[in-house]
Parts: structure tokens; C-alpha cells; sequence
């Protein structure tokens, strides 16, 4: 137990082995899936069958009359409770239940409570509701002219200024318009050399966390305590205490492990409902999803990408038009930040002086989508690499060697304006090619194998502004615990935070206890998403630590002690106290400078306080007479600024792709008029060992990110960018055939390679 | 989910007389890996399930015939089955094909007789037993034997009449034959198939005397292919005839779903059907 200072040092970049591996190899992690607490009444929704209709009836008596029921609740009575029940991060356009109509097929109407939750769930289905159907929009595109309006009125949330002048708009399912311009793109148009424009799509998908989402709300006098498997406990306690028109302090919200987030668990879910429930109630009411409900609660964005490039004749790119339209679905959810956040970096990681952007946040009668692994980014990278290999490709030119003579450089203005600093992005495009050994010959098969190859870069600016706040309590005996609302949900931040606090403070980051988010307890994070954690929490826990060391050596100084001491800190104390006694609170609070862009040019000066950068190489063969597609080589390289953890980044990376995989080449929401026709995982099929390809490379380069804790900066997303568009290009280089629509299933491969042949697939 | 009876008869005999009551909502449950997946996505709701697993003792030995093949109890698990030195020896297309099977979780549980009963075109199991030229003989007031390939009605629906059991599976002497099972899945590797296909060869030199093939999972119920077995019978094993024999089975009625529409199925049948051939044989190149 004795934590000796002089043997601490290299806490960071040591394969420090998760903190939480023995706990959850034996069972022992706690998820909420596993919580019951006295008199605990479970939920289970009754959700709508239409798309698009007014509620003309929803009779509950059959449901209320089961034995065992112990409630059944609607709309109109959680208005007897809150007369506003409406919720959302960027809008509140998300009632706990539908009032008045609904808007996709899947939204709760109805939910009974009952002891058993087999008694609950059957009763669910004896809920009948009526409808009038109303005309529906499902596409992004159609949306924006479309004469199905899916919200009366826009209700912006009043958090985000970008959003203020909807409010009250009606008639449009535009839930954001962000533009961005840069230059003259009219005139670079005019005078350019080549011009070339595609159209690029992606599908619906999901986030498939295998822990489906859980709450629990547990009511006292005038409070509630609500134990989630979210990744945002600090963005739930807010949004309750303003649903309840309560004090912060009345809603405690506790977050165990996840078993997966990806976005799926952000901002609120399930949270106000089991709140509501239980206050109606007056019991704790917990409500686990089914995996199948998870595809109606949310998803990731299809998407539209009309991109435009004019091309001089030494191979560089004048100028670019991007035009975004991202399928949000039934409920804004994050969407119009996915159309703001990652619409800025549509042109892509080149340098490219005249910029325009359109990115649209479209309201459809789908299942909602949010943030998923890339916020936005995977799709952007998807068009913008697909379109710039074919810039290659039509200029003739080599398409690493393409991409070297257009990427920003250290010090050059991003399509913001914004100056790069300590993005590594040439270095990833040659570390990727080298390791693909791009400029010798390539082994191209022969009968029916086609082979092809091919890399694609992308970048992201991470999320801006966002709070992050760490406690660090140094205790007598020389130990220390860390109290922070960053969410454990996989990825390693446990441990990489120990990591930080060990290093600042010279001890073990084994020893180091991590308590996990209590907003009673822990401070503040705005949430645990989009690469935000290592950098935006990393620098709040290192101040924390440095914060703890300054007292230390202030107490050091007190007790006579001369700078520099070598007393362990347990000496320290006990020459203070004159026994093991006190301790010490350091605090930290870190907010990174932001410049907010211009309205209408979307110009600012400091857009983000960092960048990430990933490559994907592909090697690939393809059967010319089934068009069934074999990765045979992925290589992801990555920045990630100084790794904190090694092995903990390779296995971020790996993942990341390996799901990126997934949404390229099969994964895909099947919608019938609005219905989700494969909602479960006999149907919706998710990557699995088989689908590895047969080598994977995880690569970092060397870089420090000089605003990062200790170098690093964040990496959870970073290996989804390139993978879409390094398959699909690679594809074009086996067998000619260009694909523009995710997901890049063997039919379309094959339909392809007949279509070159002037031949359709009969039928 | 409302409760259910579940009873637990000793004899097969006894387990049709509880399954004999007109109640469609009345079925039996061997291994339960089909049934309960249907449980709980709510597609089906039983009244009664009539567990068999109290006469595994009798139904589940897998035993030679005395004419070169082999019975195989209705109650043996897929695992069983998949490790049985007997079978291995006689088919060892079975012990290939569990490889890409489920999983061993399932296979540890699923039973023979279930997996051939159940009626899911997509599975792999009743394709690769149907080229083998296998029977299943069931239980009940009216016991007979039926090919495996005649056993398939419709969609999820078997000849089997309520109450009628599956009691074992035979399978004849293999000597002679060439059997291979091909799965093409066109998502993630464990999905479902878009296609099974299974063919059988009897070679007499390098001319084929005899064959099967049957396909599965693209079409609504498993379906033997005649007209590509009438190419193949009498001729050269070799390219010119599996390229045929694939043409010939094209005719079969493929259907659409998410894992590929009706003309990609059509597609694949043609290729796999030919590259089935040139696996069982070892001609016409691979």
C-alpha cells in the first residue's frame, strides 16, 4: 500500500492495463441493467404504428385492467405533471409521450408500469391507439420541399445561438441552415481548368450498444435520483431539473459502466420518462429497452452530399462547393451541432481557397438520428474522399500524390479561416502510403479476383466550446481518488484519467480510484462524446493534480520541509497532523479559448482547439461473379497526438474501424413507409470476428499536441474516417465500377461490373 | 408474455398425444434455440409447450443401419452430430457444415429433429441432409418416412401433421457420392444465407451417374433442382456441364429480402451451383 513518489515517473504512455478488467472479466462491474431497488415498478412502452397521424384515441382500460398493472400513463397525464413535457439538446421538439400526434413509426404513446415486467409488456400490447394519418416525409432531400411538415413549430432549446432565429419558424422541417463561405467560388468556377461534381449518399443506421439503454428514477420528497447507462449524467441532471422546473440539486443522476455508448446514450433518452413515471407513481420505475427498441430511439443520419470541385492543371483544387443534407428524423436530437460541427469540415482536410457549404438538418418521419462515432465526420469523409480520388482519377493524375499537393499544412487557413496547429495530417497521408508500399507494383489477381487498393484522409475539428471540471482527493496515507462525470463506457478513460492524476502527482496509476459520475459528487462534464474526453477532461484532471501538488507543496513548506523534499507524501501529513488525518481537494476546470463564427460566412479564427486526423489503406479482391468484396489489408493510421495509452488507442482504433466497416459494407436500415422492417439482430447484422479483414494494421504517428494533457488529444473516432471511402475507391481500382451509396453490398458491386458490360441483372 | 403450460412427457408417444389437440399455439420444444428467438420478438405465443427432452435417452443415439449408413435420433444435438465419428466417416460434409453453423452455443442445444421441423428455409442443415438423400421417420398415429427434400410445405410450413413428430433421421449409404455445402451470406459472415446451395455427385470413372441439387434459404422452402440434376446425369464431370447444371437451376423462383433482390439470388445460384459441382468433384478447376 505504501505509493512511493521516486518510482511513479512514465505514468504516461505506459500500456497501463484497465483499471476495470478483473471487475468485469468476473462479473462484478456494475451496469444499471443490474440495479433493483425496493417497490421498483418496470416499464414497458406501447409505441405508435404510423409514421405521420393525429392521435384520435388512445383507450388504455384493457391495458390498466390486467392484473398486476399497476398504471398506465400517457401524454396527457405526465401534462398533469409537467404542463411543457418536452425535451432535447438542440430543440424541444421530444415529448416523453406523443401529445397530440406522432411523428415516426416506433414513438412511445403509452407506457404501463406493473412489479412484473411480462405483466407490463403484455399489457402494452392491449393498448389501442387511433389514428388520422398524415402525408409523411422519409427522405432528406424531399424534406426540404416537401409538403409533409413533421413539427408545426420549431422550438429551438435556447442553448445554442445558431439556432435562436428558428424559433417560432413553421412550415419548414429545416432545423438548420449553416452556411459557410470562403473566397469566391462563383469566379474560381468560371475560370477553372476541370470541373467535376458527385453525388454521394449514406443509410440509416445504428449504434447497436450491446448494453441496450436502461434508466432507473427513484423519487423522494421534492427529488430524484436517476441511475442511467448514459453518456452525458451532467446534460440529464440539467434537463430534468428544468423539465420538473426544479433546482440542480434536486436530480441526482448516477452513471455505472456502459456497455457501449457510441452516441447512442448522449443528452437525454430514456431519463425523463422514468422520471415522470416515478413521481407519478411515487415508486422507482425503471424501463430497460429490448435491442429492438433501440432502433426507435436512435440512430445514425443517412445523408445527401452534392460536392462540386474546380481542379487547375498542376493538380490543385481551386475550389469547392459542398451541399449536405442530413436525415434527423422524427426529432432533432444533436443534429443541427452534427450540421453545424462537422458541416465546417466538409471541404476536407485540403486547402482550398474558395469555400462554400451548405449544411441542411432536416426533420423527417423517420426514427430519430444523433451522434454516432464521428458526429456527422464518417459521412462527410465518405463524399468528400470518394469525390477527391475521382478528381484524381479524371485529371490523371496519382491519387496519394493528388492529395500531398492540396492537404493543409502546419499554419494554413482551414475552410474557417482557422490556422492548422498540431494536425499531422501529411504525415498520416505518408506514413499510410508507406506502409502500403504505394509506389511498387500491386498484385492486381487474375480469372474471376479482381484486386484494388486505394487510401482515403479525413479530419475533424473536435466539438467547441465545452466544460470539463475533475476533483482529485489526495489522502493521508499518500493515495488518490478521482471524482469526474467522464463515462466509462469502453473506452478506456478510467484509466487513462488514472494515468494523468499518477503522472502529475508521481504514484501508480493502478492505485489511483476513479469514482464514477454522481452529480451529487462529481463535477461537471458537459458529456462523454466526440474525441472530447481525453482532451477536454484530461486537461481538468491534470489541473486538478497540479492544483493537489501545489498544496502539497505548500504543506511540504509548512512543516519545514525544503523544496524538493523526497518525503513520501504520507511523511507529509503525518508531520502536519502528527497522525494519518486531512487530506487534500485539488480542483480543476478546463475550457478551451473559442472564436464563434460569423453568421453567414461561418468564418472564426479559432474554431476548435484541436484537430483529428485519420487514413484508411485498402487492399482488396473482388469475385467479378458474385461481387462479394475481401478486405485483405486495412490500414488505419491515426493522430492522436502523444498516446497516453498505447494499447489503449491501438484497440480504440481498431474498433473504430471495425465498425466503420460495418456501416460500408452491409449494415443498413430497411425502412417500409416509415417502418423499420429488420429492427433486431437476426436482421440487422453487425460486424463480427469472421468479418475482420485478413490483416489490420493500427498505426500511430509521431506528433504532440502542444494544448493536450501531457501531448495527447483525443482518438475514439479518429479510425471511422477513412474506411467508407477507402473501400469504395478501392473498389473502382479493382474493377472499375464507382459506387456512391453506402452500404457497398456485393449486389451493388456486381450490378456494377455488369453495367460496365452494358448488361443488367435480369429481372 | 402470458404464462404457458409447459409439460414434460416421457415418450414421444405421450408428447403427440398433448400435441394432438387441434391448438396451433400447442407446440414441442427440443433445443429452443428456433422457438424462443420467436418467443421473444412476440412472433409466436404458445399455449402449451410440450418439452421432449425426457426421451433424449431413447431418441438421441446416433447408430449404424446395417446397410451402410446410419439413424440419427431425433433428440442428438447438432454437436452430437458434428463430432460423431460415424458421420464424419460416412458424410463429412455434415461435420463442414456445422463449422458455419450458428455458433457452438447453439449447436450445443439445437436438436436434429427441431432443426429439420422448424421450416426455416435459411437454415443449413435440411439442404445439406436432402443432397445426402436423407429421410426423417416420424411419430404419432400415422408414422411414416419422407425424404427430407419432401418434407417442406411453405414458408416455415412442413407436410407434418399436429402431433406428428420427428423420431429420427436416416441416412443411406454414401459410397460413391461427393457431397459439398456451399453458404453465400451477403452481409456480415454469420447471417442468415442469401443462398445455400448442396449437391451430391455419384461418379462412375469421370461420368456422373446420379446427383442432387438442392437449394435453399434464396427460395421460399428448400428446393431439389431436378432440371440441373438431368443435366448432370450421364454426363463428363467438367466445367462444360456444371456451367449448365448452374443455367439449369437458375430456374428456380428466388425471392427478395434484405440480403439481395430476386435477380442477384438468380445470380448466385447460377455461380454456386457450378462452384458446388467443382468442390464435390475436384473438376472443372475450382
Amino acid at each position: 500500500m505504501n505509493e512511493i513518489r521516486s518510482i511513479s515517473a512514465k505514468q504516461v504512455g505506459r500500456d497501463v492495463p484497465r483499471l476495470e478488467s478483473r471487475q468485469k472479466v468476473t462479473g462484478r462491474a456494475e451496469y444499471t441493467h443490474n440495479i433493483t431497488l425496493p417497490g421498483m415498478l418496470y416499464a414497458k412502452l406501447c409505441r405508435s404504428t404510423v409514421a405521420h397521424g393525429r392521435i384520435l384515441s388512445i383507450d388504455v382500460s384493457a391495458a390498466r385492467d390486467l392484473p398486476g398493472v399497476h398504471a398506465v400513463y400517457t401524454g396527457e397525464t405526465i401534462r398533469t405533471l409537467i404542463a411543457e413535457p418536452y425535451f432535447g439538446p438542440a430543440f424541444h421538439d421530444q415529448p416523453i409521450l406523443a401529445i397530440g400526434k406522432v411523428h415516426f413509426v416506433g414513438e412511445p404513446i403509452a407506457v404501463v408500469l406493473a412489479a412484473d415486467p411480462y405483466v407490463a409488456a403484455e399489457a402494452a400490447q392491449m393498448i389501442v391507439a387511433e389514428y388520422e394519418e398524415l402525408p409523411a416525409v422519409f427522405d432528406e432531400v424531399e424534406a426540404m420541399t416537401s409538403a409533409a411538415i413533421v413539427h408545426e413549430t420549431l422550438k429551438p432549446a435556447g442553448t445554442f445561438a445558431d439556432l435562436k432565429h428558428l424559433s417560432g419558424k413553421s412550415n419548414t422541417n429545416v432545423a438548420l441552415d449553416y452556411q459557410l463561405r470562403r473566397g469566391d467560388t462563383d469566379a474560381a468556377f468560371a475560370a477553372a481548368e476541370h470541373v467535376f461534381e458527385h453525388e454521394f449518399h449514406t443509410q440509416q443506421v445504428m449504434h447497436t450498444p450491446l448494453e441496450p439503454m436502461v434508466s432507473i428514477a427513484e423519487p423522494g420528497d421534492n427529488c430524484l435520483t436517476i441511475y442511467t447507462a448514459s453518456q452525458s449524467p451532467s446534460f440529464v441532471c440539467t434537463e430534468i431539473a428544468r423539465l420538473f422546473g426544479w433546482r440542480e440539486n434536486q436530480v441526482r443522476v448516477k452513471v455505472p459502466y456502459l456497455g457501449g455508448g457510441f452516441g447512442a446514450k448522449l443528452y437525454i433518452k430514456l431519463e425523463a420518462l422514468v422520471a415522470a413515471a416515478a413521481m407519478l407513481a411515487r415508486r422507482p420505475v425503471k424501463l430497460s429497452l429490448t435491442m429492438e427498441e433501440q432502433f426507435y430511439t436512435i440512430t445514425k443520419h443517412a445523408s445527401t452530399f452534392r460536392i462540386k470541385s474546380a481542379v487547375n492543371k498542376d493538380g490543385r483544387i481551386t475550389a469547392r462547393r459542398c451541399e449536405i443534407f442530413w436525415n434527423g428524423g422524427a426529432f432533432a436530437d444533436i443534429g443541427p451541432r452534427v450540421t453545424q460541427k462537422s458541416g465546417f469540415t466538409s471541404p476536407g482536410p485540403y486547402d482550398i481557397d474558395n469555400v462554400s457549404v451548405d449544411s441542411y438538418a432536416l426533420y423527417t418521419n423517420r426514427p430519430p438520428a444523433g451522434a454516432l462515432r464521428g458526429f456527422g465526420i464518417p459521412q462527410l469523409v465518405w463524399a468528400y474522399e470518394s469525390h477527391t480520388d475521382l478528381l484524381a482519377r479524371g485529371i490523371g493524375m496519382d491519387a496519394v500524390e493528388f492529395r500531398r499537393r492540396n492537404l493543409l499544412r502546419e499554419g494554413r487557413p482551414q475552410a474557417t479561416g482557422t490556422l492548422m496547429h498540431d494536425a499531422a495530417i501529411i504525415e498520416v497521408l505518408d506514413k499510410t502510403a508507406e506502409l502500403m508500399n504505394w509506389t511498387a507494383p500491386f498484385e492486381r489477381g487474375e480469372g474471376v479476383i479482381r484486386r484494388g487498393r486505394a487510401i482515403a484522409i479525413g479530419f475533424k475539428a473536435v466539438v467547441a466550446p465545452t466544460t470539463s471540471g475533475a476533483i482529485v482527493n489526495l489522502s493521508a496515507d499518500g493515495s488518490a481518488a478521482l471524482y469526474m462525470s467522464t463515462v466509462d463506457m469502453g473506452q478506456g478513460s478510467d484509466t487513462a484519467m488514472a494515468q494523468i492524476v499518477a503522472e502529475t502527482l508521481g504514484l501508480v496509476a493502478e492505485r489511483v480510484k476513479v469514482v464514477h459520475p454522481d452529480t451529487d459528487v462529481t463535477p461537471y462534464d458537459m458529456a462523454t462524446l466526440g474525441s472530447r474526453s481525453t482532451f477536454h477532461m484530461g486537461n481538468a484532471v491534470k489541473l486538478a493534480s497540479l492544483h493537489a501538488l501545489e498544496q502539497l507543496g505548500a504543506m511540504a513548506r509548512e512543516v519545514g520541509l525544503p523544496e524538493g523534499t523526497n518525503y513520501e507524501i504520507r511523511d507529509i501529513f503525518l508531520k502536519k497532523y502528527g497522525m494519518q488525518a486531512g487530506n487534500i481537494i485539488g480542483v480543476g476546470s478546463y475550457v478551451p479559448p473559442y472564436t464563434s463564427p460569423q453568421k453567414g460566412t461561418g468564418l472564426s479564427d479559432n474554431v476548435t482547439p484541436f484537430w483529428m486526423v485519420g487514413a484508411a489503406g485498402v487492399e482488396l479482391s473482388v469475385d467479378t461473379e458474385t461481387g462479394h468484396v475481401t478486405i485483405d489489408r486495412l490500414i488505419n493510421v491515426a493522430d492522436v497526438g502523444r498516446p497516453l495509452n498505447p494499447a489503449i488507442v491501438a484497440t480504440q482504433l481498431s474498433g473504430a474501424a471495425m465498425m466503420q466497416l460495418g456501416f460500408t459494407l452491409f449494415e443498413n436500415m430497411d425502412l417500409d413507409h416509415g417502418q423499420v422492417t429488420n429492427a433486431s439482430l437476426a436482421d440487422y447484422k453487425i460486424p463480427g470476428m469472421h468479418d475482420l479483414p485478413t490483416v489490420m494494421d493500427n498505426v500511430i504517428v509521431d506528433n504532440n499536441q502542444q494544448n493536450g494533457p501531457y501531448g495527447a488529444k483525443g482518438v475514439g473516432e479518429t479510425a471511422t474516417f477513412g474506411v467508407s471511402p477507402a473501400i469504395a475507391n478501392a473498389i473502382e481500382d479493382a474493377v472499375g465500377v464507382r459506387l456512391t451509396s453506402l452500404p457497398l453490398t456485393p449486389e451493388s458491386v456486381l450490378r456494377g461490373i455488369r453495367a460496365l458490360r452494358g448488361e443488367k441483372l435480369e429481372g | 408474455m402470458r404464462g404457458f403450460e409447459f409439460l414434460r412427457p416421457g415418450t414421444l408417444n405421450e408428447a403427440s398425444a398433448l400435441l394432438a389437440t387441434g391448438d396451433a399455439a400447442a407446440r414441442p420444444f427440443a433445443g429452443g434455440t428456433g422457438l424462443m428467438l420467436m418467443m421473444k420478438t412476440g412472433v409466436f405465443s404458445p399455449s402449451r409447450l410440450v418439452c421432449l427432452r425426457q426421451t433424449e435417452a431413447e431418441h438421441r443415439a446416433i447408430t449404424p443401419t446395417g446397410d451402410g449408413g446410419a439413424r440419427i435420433g431425433a433428440l442428438a444435438s447438432l454437436s452430437q452430430i458434428e463430432h460423431d465419428p460415424l458421420l464424419c466417416r460416412l458424410a463429412p460434409v455434415i461435420a463442414r457444415t456445422m463449422t458455419t453453423l450458428a455458433n457452438v452455443r447453439v449447436r450445443n442445444v439445437a436438436r436434429i429433429g427441431g432443426t429439420l421441423a422448424h421450416g426455416d428455409p435459411h437454415m443449413d442443415m435440411p439442404p445439406t441432409l436432402a443432397a445426402l438423400r436423407a429421410s426423417v421417420v416420424t411419430s404419432g398415429t400415422a408414422s411414416r418416412t419422407v425424404p427430407v427434400e419432401a418434407l417442406y410445405a411453405g414458408y416455415y410450413e412442413t407436410i407434418l401433421q399436429p402431433g406428428e413428430l420427428i423420431s429420427a433421421v436416416l441416412l443411406p449409404d454414401q459410397t460413391g457420392w461427393h457431397s459439398v455445402y456451399l453458404k453465400c451470406t451477403t452481409r456480415s459472415a454469420d447471417d442468415w444465407p442469401a443462398l445455400g446451395v448442396a449437391v451430391s455427385v455419384r461418379m462412375d470413372g469421370t461420368t456422373i451417374t446420379d446427383s442432387r441439387v438442392i437449394i435453399s434459404a434464396a427460395t421460399e422452402k428448400l428446393t431439389r433442382v431436378a432440371a440441373a440434376e438431368a443435366v448432370l446425369n450421364g454426363a463428363t464431370a467438367g466445367l462444360a456441364a456444371f456451367t449448365a447444371a448452374g443455367e439449369a437451376a437458375r430456374a428456380v423462383e428466388t425471392i427478395e429480402d434484405a440480403r439481395g433482390s430476386a435477380a442477384y439470388k438468380t445470380e448466385l445460384v447460377g455461380v454456386y451451383v457450378r462452384r458446388a459441382l467443382q468442390q464435390a468433384t475436384g473438376a472443372g478447376g475450382n
